[in-house]
C-alpha cells in the first residue's frame, strides 16, 4: 500500500515509521537476556550466601524483595551501556528515525497543517506566552510556518489568572501580527484535567489538523525541531507519536541545576538506549511530542478506570495509555533522540519534587488495572510494569533495608567459602550496576566531548560528575522514604488533588515548610540509627550512609532547595547555560525585561487580572467578546447582582474563588461591573477599588502589556 | 460636535460632589489612553453638562453616577453608529467596540475623534469594524469516544502474551533459555 502525501511525490508505505519485527525482537531479545541474566546471577549470588543455614522466612522474604529491585537496576545499567555502545559505533542505527529524512525532505515545504497545542492551568502567564513567543519567532525563522497553529487551552480556575491569560494572548496576537495563528480557549469545567482538555481541542478542531505538537506549560521547542518532526511524520505513516528528549533548562537552584546536568550528561545514552529496545513500542511522556490526530481521536480516547479514586476514576497518567492505545491501534510510537531543540523545567526544590512525583506516583499505580488488560502490546505491558516498579521499587528499598535490619539483629553464622564468595561477587556485581553506567559516560565525554569540545569544560563535567553523585547519594534515601509513603497512601486511598506546579523559587527558601515535610524523616532516620545500634552495631556501618541522609534530610532540602548551585565555578555546567539556543535566548532576554517592570501595591499584583477587567475599558471589551453568551436564570441573575456588589463594597478578598468565577462567566454581570465601579462614589468602595483607581492609570502603560516584553515585529 | 462652554454651573449638587465626579471622569477617560489632554478636558466637561442636567431631573443619585452613566450612553451612541450593520445587544456592542477602537489603534491614531459622532474619520470606523477577533477558528467537530477496555483476568491475559510471545520467536527464546540455563548451570558448579 502507498500514499501520495502532500506535495511530495514519492510513493511511501503505509508502514513506514514501524520498525520490522524482525529486528524488533532480535533487539529485545538480546536486551532481556541480559537483563535476565544479570537478574538472575544477582537472585541466584544472593540465594546462596543466605541459604548457608538454611532459608528462614525473613530470608525468603528479603530474596523476594531483592529480585524485583535487581531487575529494576539491570534495566538501569544495560539500557545505559547500549546507548553508549549505539552511540559510538561506527555502523549508524538501522532505526534512527533522523535517517528518514534526506537533504531533498528539507527542502520540500510543509503542507501538514499542525495544531501546536498548550494546555495551561494557573500557570505563570508570563513564563507561558514568552515561552510561546519564542518558539513562535524560531518556527517563523523557519519559513515553514504558514500551516502551524498554536492554541492556548486554559483550564485556569483562578479569575484574575483568566483575565491575565487573554490580555497576554491578545497582545502577544498583537505584537507578532498572529490573529488567527495563535487562539486561546477556556473552558468552563475541566472535566479531566489535562486528559480532557486536550481530548476537548481534539473534539472542537481536531479535523482541521493532520499533527497535534502537544507541549507543557514549561516547554521550549526550536522551529527546526518541530519542521523536522512533521517532516518525519510525513515520511512515516505509521507512526502515531514521535516523542522527543526534553531537557531541562533554565533551573536556579542546586536540585534543579544537577537535574538539568544529569539530564543533559546522561540522558542521550539512556534515551539511545530505550529506543534501542523499545522501538516502535516506545512512551508518550505527555508534551513535547507530536502526535497523528486522526488515529488519536479515533482510537486514543480514555475511558474511566472502573471503582473510585485513587487507584480507579480518571486515568491521571494518561500517556503512557495513549501510548499503548496508539500502539494497539497498530501505529509506532517512537522516541526521537534529540539533543538539542526540546526543552521543559523542572521543580526548584525537594518540595516541589516530591509533590510532582507524587501525582506521577498516582498515576502510575492506576496503571495496575491496565497491567493485565486485554489487547496490549507486550512491550506496553512492560511499559506499564516500569511505570509502576518505578514507584514500587522505593517501597521494595525500604522493605529490603528493614529486612537487613531484622536479619542484623538474628544472625547466623557464614564459614562456608562459597556463601562468602558469593556475597563478595554480589557486593562487587551491585556495585558496578549502581557506578558502571556513569563512568562509562563519563568517559565516553571525555573522550568524545560530545557535550562541550574545550578540554577546560570537559574536566568541569568530570568534577561535576563526581558532585552530582554526592548529591543524589544524599537525596536517594529521603526519595525512597517519600516515595515508600506515596505507594502506601495511594494503596489505603488518599488521592491527590490537581495543583499547579511551581517552576521558580519566589523569595528564596521556606524553611517552614522543610521543616514540616521532613522532621518525620529525620525522627525515623535517628530512630532506626538507635535500633541498628542496639540490635548490632557491627550491621550500623553498612547503612549508615542512609540513615546519614534520613537524619539530615532537612539540611539537604535546604542545601538542594537553595540558589547557591556553583554556578560561578562552573560546575553542573551544560550546552544550553554555556551556549543558549536561539529559542532560549530570546525568552530569558524577554523574560528580564518584563522583570524590571514597575510594580503596584502587592494587594493590587494579586488581583492585577480582576482589577483590570473591572477597570480597564479595553480589557473588559476583550473578556466580554471572549465569553459566549448564556442564558443566565432569574435566580442566577439575582446571585450575581449579590455579588457583585460585595465584590464592589468590600474588595476582592471577600468572595471564594468560585464566587468570582461565576461573576466571570456571565457577560452582563462582567458588563455592568465596569461601569457599577466607576459609578460608585468614593465612600461606596471598598479601599481595594478606591486605591485601585487612582493608581491603576499611573502604573499601567498600555492594558494589555503587565505580562508581557513589548517586542513589536516589524 | 460644538464648541465647549467651559463655564460649568450645575444646578443641583454640591461643588465637592461635582468635584469628585469630574476626577472620576478623569480617571475615566484615561483609562481609554487618551493621551490627548485637551480632547480628554473637553470630553469631560462635555459629559459634565450631561450629567448636570440629568441630575437636576434626578438628585437622589450622586454627580459621579449621573456622569459615568452618561458618558456610557455617549458610547453606545458612538459605537451604535459605527456597527449599526452588526446585529449585537448592547453588552456586545460596548465589548465589541472598546476592543475594536483599541486594536484599530485608535487612542494613538484618532483620539480626537473619541466619542465623535459628527465627524467620524471613515478610515477610523472601517478599522474599528475590521478589528473584531475571535480567539479560536471555526470547529469542526470530531467524535472522540472512550472505548471500554477490557481489563481481564490474570489468567486470560498470561494466556493472550504467552500466545504472542510463543508463535513467532520460539528459536529465539529457546536459545536464550539455554544461554540463561547455562550460565546458572556453571554457577552452580563453582559453589556446589
Amino acid at each position: 500500500m502507498s500514499v501520495h502525501l502532500g506535495s511530495q511525490t514519492t510513493n511511501i508505505a503505509m508502514t513506514a515509521g514501524m520498525p520490522p519485527k524482525r529486528v524488533s525482537r532480535t533487539r529485545r531479545a538480546t536486551f532481556f537476556a541480559f537483563v535476565g541474566l544479570g537478574t538472575i546471577v544477582g537472585a541466584w549470588l544472593s540465594f546462596i550466601f543466605l541459604s548457608e543455614n538454611g532459608m528462614r522466612l525473613s530470608e525468603w522474604a528479603l530474596l523476594a524483595v531483592f529480585i524485583p529491585l535487581y531487575y529494576q537496576l539491570n534495566i538501569g545499567f544495560w539500557t545505559a551501556l547500549f546507548g553508549v555502545w549505539l552511540m559510538n559505533r561506527s555502523q549508524p542505527d538501522s532505526l534512527d528515525l533522523w535517517r528518514s529524512l534526506t537533504a531533498e525532505d528539507y527542502e520540500q515545504p510543509i503542507s501538514a497543517s499542525t495544531a501546536i497545542i498548550l494546555p495551561v492551568f494557573n500557570e505563570d502567564v508570563t513564563r507561558v506566552f514568552e515561552g510561546l513567543r519564542s518558539i513562535y519567532l524560531s518556527l517563523e525563522a523557519t519559513g515553514q510556518s504558514k500551516n502551524f497553529d498554536f492554541f492556548i487551552l486554559s483550564d485556569s480556575d483562578k479569575a484574575s489568572q483568566w483575565i491575565e491569560e487573554e490580555t497576554a494572548w491578545l497582545e502577544l496576537c498583537r505584537q507578532l501580527k498572529a490573529f488567527g495563528r495563535i487562539f486561546y480557549r477556556k473552558r468552563r469545567k475541566q472535566i479531566n484535567r489535562k486528559s480532557g482538555n486536550v481530548s476537548d481541542f481534539c473534539r472542537r478542531w481536531g479535523k482541521n489538523y493532520r499533527y497535534m505538537v502537544v507541549l507543557d506549560a514549561d516547554s521550549l521547542m526550536s522551529g527546526a525541531l518541530l519542521t523536522s518532526m512533521v517532516r518525519i511524520m510525513e515520511k512515516n505513516p505509521g507512526i502515531g507519536i514521535v516523542q522527543t528528549f526534553p531537557k531541562q533548562i533554565a533551573a536556579d537552584t542546586l536540585l534543579g541545576r544537577v537535574m538539568q546536568f544529569a539530564q543533559a550528561l546522561y540522558g542521550p545514552p539512556f534515551m539511545a538506549g530505550l529506543d534501542y529496545w523499545q522501538c516502535g513500542e516506545a512512551n508518550f511522556w505527555g508534551h513535547n511530542a507530536i502526535l497523528r490526530l486522526a488515529p488519536f481521536i479515533e482510537h486514543c480516547a480514555l475511558p474511566p478506570l472502573p471503582a473510585s479514586t485513587p487507584f480507579g476514576g480518571h486515568i491521571l497518567s494518561h500517556d503512557f495509555v495513549e501510548a499503548a492505545l496508539m500502539r494497539k491501534a497498530g501505529y509506532a510510537v517512537r522516541l526521537l533522540p534529540t539533543t538539542r531543540g526540546s526543552y521543559e523545567e523542572g521543580p526548584p526544590t525537594l518540595v516541589d519534587m516530591l509533590k510532582r512525583d507524587r501525582r506521577w506516583c498516582q498515576g502510575n499505580m492506576q496503571h495496575l488495572w491496565l497491567l493485565f488488560a486485554k489487547g496490549w502490546h507486550p512491550m506496553s505491558r512492560i511499559n506499564f510494569l516500569h511505570g509502576i516498579l518505578s514507584y514500587v521499587s522505593s517501597l521494595l528499598w525500604f522493605l529490603f533495608l528493614t529486612l537487613a535490619t531484622y536479619l542484623a539483629a538474628t544472625p547466623t553464622p557464614h564459614h562456608e567459602p562459597q556463601s562468602i564468595l558469593a556475597e563478595k561477587i554480589l557486593l562487587g556485581l551491585t556495585a558496578m550496576l549502581i557506578f558502571l553506567p556513569k563512568t562509562v559516560i563519563l568517559l565516553d565525554e571525555m573522550i568524545t566531548g560530545r557535550m562541550f569540545k574545550s578540554l577546560r569544560l570537559r574536566l568541569l563535567t568530570f568534577v561535576s560528575c563526581l558532585c552530582d553523585t554526592v548529591v543524589f547519594t544524599l537525596m536517594a534515601p529521603v526519595l525512597m522514604v517519600f516515595h515508600s509513603r506515596f505507594v502506601i497512601y495511594t494503596v489505603v486511598g488518599k488521592t491527590v488533588s490537581w495543583v499547579t506546579q511551581r517552576r521558580k523559587i519566589d523569595g528564596g527558601v521556606n524553611w517552614l515548610e522543610i521543616i514540616f515535610t521532613f522532621a518525620s524523616v529525620t525522627l525515623l532516620g535517628v530512630a532506626w540509627a538507635a535500633l541498628g545500634w542496639f540490635v548490632s552495631p557491627g550491621f550500623l556501618p553498612w547503612i549508615s550512609p542512609i540513615l546519614f541522609s534520613l537524619t539530615v534530610s532537612i539540611l539537604i532540602a535546604v542545601i538542594v532547595s537553595g540558589s547557591r548551585s556553583g554556578r560561578r565555578f562552573g560546575i553542573f555546567l551544560t550546552p544550553e547555560e554555556y551556549d543558549p539556543p536561539t529559542v532560549l535566548k530570546t525568552m530569558t532576554e524577554n523574560l528580564e525585561e518584563i522583570k524590571g517592570r514597575l510594580q503596584l501595591a502587592p494587594e493590587l499584583e494579586r488581583h492585577f487580572g480582576l482589577m483590570q477587567v473591572c477597570l480597564d475599558p479595553y480589557v473588559n471589551g476583550l473578556h466580554v467578546s471572549l465569553l459566549r453568551r448564556r442564558r443566565t436564570i432569574d435566580v442566577s441573575r439575582g446571585y450575581l447582582d449579590e455579588i457583585a456588589q460585595r465584590l464592589i463594597t468590600q474588595g476582592p478578598q471577600t468572595l471564594n474563588a468560585q464566587e468570582l468565577k461565576a461573576m466571570m462567566h456571565d457577560t452582563d454581570t462582567v458588563s455592568n461591573l465596569h461601569f457599577r465601579l466607576w459609578s460608585a462614589a468614593d465612600h461606596e468602595l471598598a479601599p481595594f477599588w478606591a486605591t485601585a483607581i487612582r493608581q491603576y492609570n499611573l502604573a499601567a502603560s498600555g492594558p494589555f502589556t503587565h505580562t508581557l516584553a513589548k517586542r513589536e515585529v516589524e | 460636535m460644538e464648541a465647549v462652554n467651559i463655564q460649568f454651573a450645575p444646578a443641583t449638587g454640591t461643588e465637592e460632589e461635582w468635584n469628585e465626579a469630574y476626577a472620576r471622569l478623569a480617571d475615566y477617560f484615561r483609562s481609554y489612553q487618551l493621551h490627548n489632554r485637551i480632547r480628554r478636558t473637553q470630553l469631560i466637561l462635555e459629559t459634565l453638562r450631561h450629567a448636570a442636567a440629568a441630575h437636576a431631573a434626578d438628585p437622589s443619585r450622586t454627580p459621579t453616577a449621573h456622569s459615568i452613566e452618561q458618558a456610557r450612553r455617549m458610547l453606545r451612541v458612538w459605537l451604535g453608529s459605527i456597527y449599526s450593520d452588526l446585529n449585537l445587544n448592547e453588552a456586545q456592542l460596548e465589548a465589541t467596540g472598546r476592543l475594536g477602537f483599541h486594536l484599530a489603534g485608535g487612542p494613538s491614531r484618532w483620539p480626537q475623534f473619541f466619542l465623535d459622532e459628527e465627524n467620524m474619520p471613515d478610515d477610523m470606523a472601517e478599522a474599528m469594524r475590521s478589528a473584531i477577533r475571535t480567539s479560536g477558528p471555526g470547529m469542526q467537530v470530531s467524535k472522540m469516544t472512550p472505548r471500554d477496555i477490557d481489563l481481564g483476568m490474570f489468567t486470560d491475559v498470561a494466556e493472550d502474551t504467552f500466545d504472542r510471545l510463543g508463535r513467532q520467536p520460539i528459536l529465539r527464546y529457546s536459545i536464550l533459555a539455554v544461554i540463561v540455563f547455562g550460565v546458572l548451570g556453571y554457577l552452580y558448579s563453582l559453589f556446589s
